[in-house]
């Protein structure tokens, strides 16, 4: 039995059951919990004037206003940082019941699962991770938590952390590099390919995907790398906010693939900033899938500095009722031959709403680019909505520029035509569901793809029902 | 025994307010052909929608009557459970599904199937292939999203093909002989003819003399202003071709 008023463990995804009371504990923000932060992690003084001044500018900026309500934060009542908390570990039977059903329909990997579970997971997790350290470490990849990171290679991150991203740049991001905590460090040396996806669950153990985790991503010269962020089974959380943040380096002529797939539970605001810069014939791709959350505001961007950079979005996403996802992309060309493309798909059902927002920018210099930007709609119902907020800046002439944007219903057509073939109309519908997101689902490693397909049929008929 | 027939009582739809199809009365028996023939927009189309069970239309119907099929009253049944039943339609101009190749709908259907000797997946799929290769589909057609840029003869096919595959009770061709070329229909007529031995029910609605170069009609149905006016022999056919719908 987990006690009252304990702390359920800071480990995995942050279960607990609903009697225990952890976020109560230590609530609000003010330089005396940031120093405590960097107190308790022993950081070098470096990084605590990192985070005293970041907090400094979080105070100064405003919420932003341009876009989605965020009213419903209260910045004040949230736990800005618990210490991981050894041996106390969440059991399968203390997650509340619909998530544990959700694992079990959706047919969440065993492995997966087990370490959701919180019961033998860090156990199991810690044996994959050292498998793959191992191989890694051999080609001199590092691949570490941001705090293990902090401790054992210092320089890189005190090199690269907040180059992309300032703590300036906007109000969560300031908060993340204040109160940061968790994330990933990954460093892949020159002319090294990953084969295989780093998966991020099998490194992270006690404070992983924390509320404000902050990932930092090297890709040296000719290198390749997958990262896969987040997994595809709901992540419960009673927390209210996450914020994080991600900058990927891309140097010359390698290629990173940042996946995510996000399945917050829908009580929580996910605002998170993204942002990756590449050097010349360097290759950026993000494929986003945002699935859970009350509110998310993602749009990862990347900026193309070098001379035939290339940058691409694959995005989709799933408003069903009281759900608001708010994404999108940008794409900043700043050198010649630069090209980059952005692909988005929502669905949206049972009164949820999707917004996609896509910024292009092409500088002066940069000539001959190539932008093309394309998003997609599927309404499932008249109660639902889907908008559309293109934007593009172009400075030089000599720039091939293109942009579409469709909305769409299913037609009652498509539903007959396949139900004529004796298939059941709620198949039916997730069939021409999973057939409009297909072209960005075949970019996923097989077995998220599979899963992202089952869980979205799954959140369909569940909302259906 | 007696085979199943698919009868229709005394049928009124109507799309949105308009009616469509006044007083429809008909049967058709297994293993006949029948060829349904009328002006254009006298409501053949939609008494095949009407019967596959089309939402976009309403059916109005007297005490007890309605479409029966095999004994059963499915006038309002939903299309699949029509399906699973033994209908099938073979559309005049199928709608393109994005993301959704051929063989993803055949693998659909074959896992929606609740019949009691299934065959398995690896015959089901042998049939699959051995059937595209019988009327000249290449097999990456197969894997394409389902009739999106399709041409007019792959769709036909496609469409003739689910219906060799699905085995129904009856199938409806709502034009399934309109622009194509001569070799694709023969290989439609083929297939038609290979339906008809297996004992299925086919009513056939076409505007071209064409087919019956290569199939024998049991049966000619002509439809005007949303009502039949004719229910004849094949020789209806020859009359329709030299003075047209005038007469009706």
């Amino acid at each position: 039995m987990i006690k009252k008023n304990s702390i359920p463990g800071q480990n995995v995804y942050g279960f607990h059951t609903k009697e225990t009371s952890v976020y109560k504990a230590g609530k609000g923000l003010d330089r005396s919990v940031v120093e405590e932060i960097s107190k308790q992690k022993n950081e070098p003084k470096w990084m605590q004037q990192f985070r005293l001044d970041s907090f400094e500018l979080f105070l100064k900026k405003p919420m932003p206003s341009w876009g989605p309500d965020l009213s419903g934060i209260d910045l004040n009542t949230l736990c800005y940082y618990l210490k991981p908390v050894k041996n106390i570990q969440s059991k399968w039977k203390n997650l509340p019941k619909s998530i544990l059903e959700t694992y079990e329909r959706i047919g969440v990997p065993e492995a997966e699962k087990k370490f959701l579970s919180g019961v033998s997971a860090q156990y199991e997790s810690e044996v994959v991770y050292k498998s793959i350290q191992k191989t890694l470490s051999k080609k001199g990849v590092i691949f570490v938590s941001m705090d293990d990171g902090l401790k054992q290679y210092p320089e890189i991150i005190k090199h690269y952390l907040g180059s992309i991203i300032p703590p300036q740049d906007n109000k969560f991001a300031a908060l993340n590099s204040s109160v940061w905590s968790g994330g990933t460090l990954l460093y892949v040396p020159k002319n090294v390919k990953v084969d295989l996806p780093l998966q991020a669950y099998f490194r992270i153990n006690a404070e992983n995907l924390g509320q404000f985790e902050r990932t930092l991503i090297i890709a040296d010269e000719g290198s390749f790398v997958h990262y896969i962020e987040g997994c595809t089974a709901p992540i419960y959380s009673t927390d209210s906010l996450h914020a994080g943040v991600v900058e990927v380096f891309v140097k010359k002529g390698a290629r990173v693939r940042y996946s995510t797939v996000q399945n917050w539970s829908t009580n929580v605001y996910n605002l998170v900033t993204k942002r990756a810069k590449v050097e010349e014939e360097g290759v950026m791709e993000w494929v986003d899938g945002n699935i859970g959350s009350k509110l998310t505001m993602k749009y990862p961007s990347t900026i193309l500095a070098g001379y035939k950079a290339r940058g691409e979005v694959l995005s989709v996403s799933y408003a069903g009722k009281n759900q608001l996802q708010d994404t999108g992309a940008k794409m900043i060309h700043l050198a010649p031959d630069t090209t980059s493309r952005i692909i988005a798909k929502s669905i949206c059902q049972k009164g949820g709403r999707a917004s996609f927002r896509g910024y292009v920018r092409i500088g002066k210099n940069a000539k001959n680019a190539k932008s093309s930007v394309s998003c997609q709609s599927l309404l499932l119902d008249k109660t639902s909505r889907a908008d559309t907020y293109p934007s593009m800046e172009i400075l030089n002439h000599e720039v091939e520029a293109t942009h579409e944007a469709t909305v769409s219903r299913i037609e009652d057509d498509q539903l007959f035509y396949l139900q004529s073939r004796g298939i059941p109309k709620d198949m039916a519908e997730s069939m021409i569901v999973n057939g409009f997101i297909e072209p960005i689902v075949k970019e996923l490693p097989l077995e998220y793809a599979v899963e992202l397909n089952k869980l979205i049929a799954f959140q369909m008929e569940d909302r259906v029902g | 025994m007696k085979h199943p027939l698919l009868e229709v009582r005394h049928i009124n739809a109507f799309a949105r307010d308009k009616q469509i199809l006044y007083d429809i009365s008909c049967v058709f028996e297994q293993g006949k052909i029948t060829v349904l023939m009328g002006p254009n927009g006298s409501g053949k189309s939609t008494l095949a929608h009407v019967l596959m069970g089309d939402p976009k239309y309403k059916i109005i119907r007297a005490e007890k009557e309605g479409i029966v099929l095999n004994g059963k009253d499915i006038t309002y049944a939903s299309p699949d459970v029509r399906a699973k039943m033994g209908l099938f339609l073979s559309f005049q101009s199928p709608v393109a599904i994005p993301g959704v190749s051929v063989k993803e709908l055949l693998h659909a259907f074959y896992h929606n199937q609740k019949t009691a000797k299934k065959e398995s997946l690896s015959v089901f799929y042998a049939r699959i292939r051995s059937i595209s290769k019988k009327l000249r589909i290449d097999a990456t057609l197969l894997t394409r999203s389902i009739h999106e840029e399709f041409s007019g003869g792959e769709r036909k096919k496609i469409e003739l093909l689910q219906a060799l595959i699905m085995k129904p009770k009856f199938v409806i061709f709502d034009e399934i002989d309109t622009g194509v070329d001569i070799d694709a229909l023969q290989l439609i007529a083929g297939g038609i003819i290979e339906l008809q031995k297996e004992h299925i029910g086919i009513i056939l609605i076409t505007h071209s003399e064409r087919i019956f170069r290569y199939i024998n009609v049991d049966r000619v149905l002509v439809i005007a202003r949303g009502r039949i006016v004719k229910d004849g022999t094949r020789a209806a056919i020859k009359q329709i071709i030299r003075k047209g719908f005038e007469n009706y």
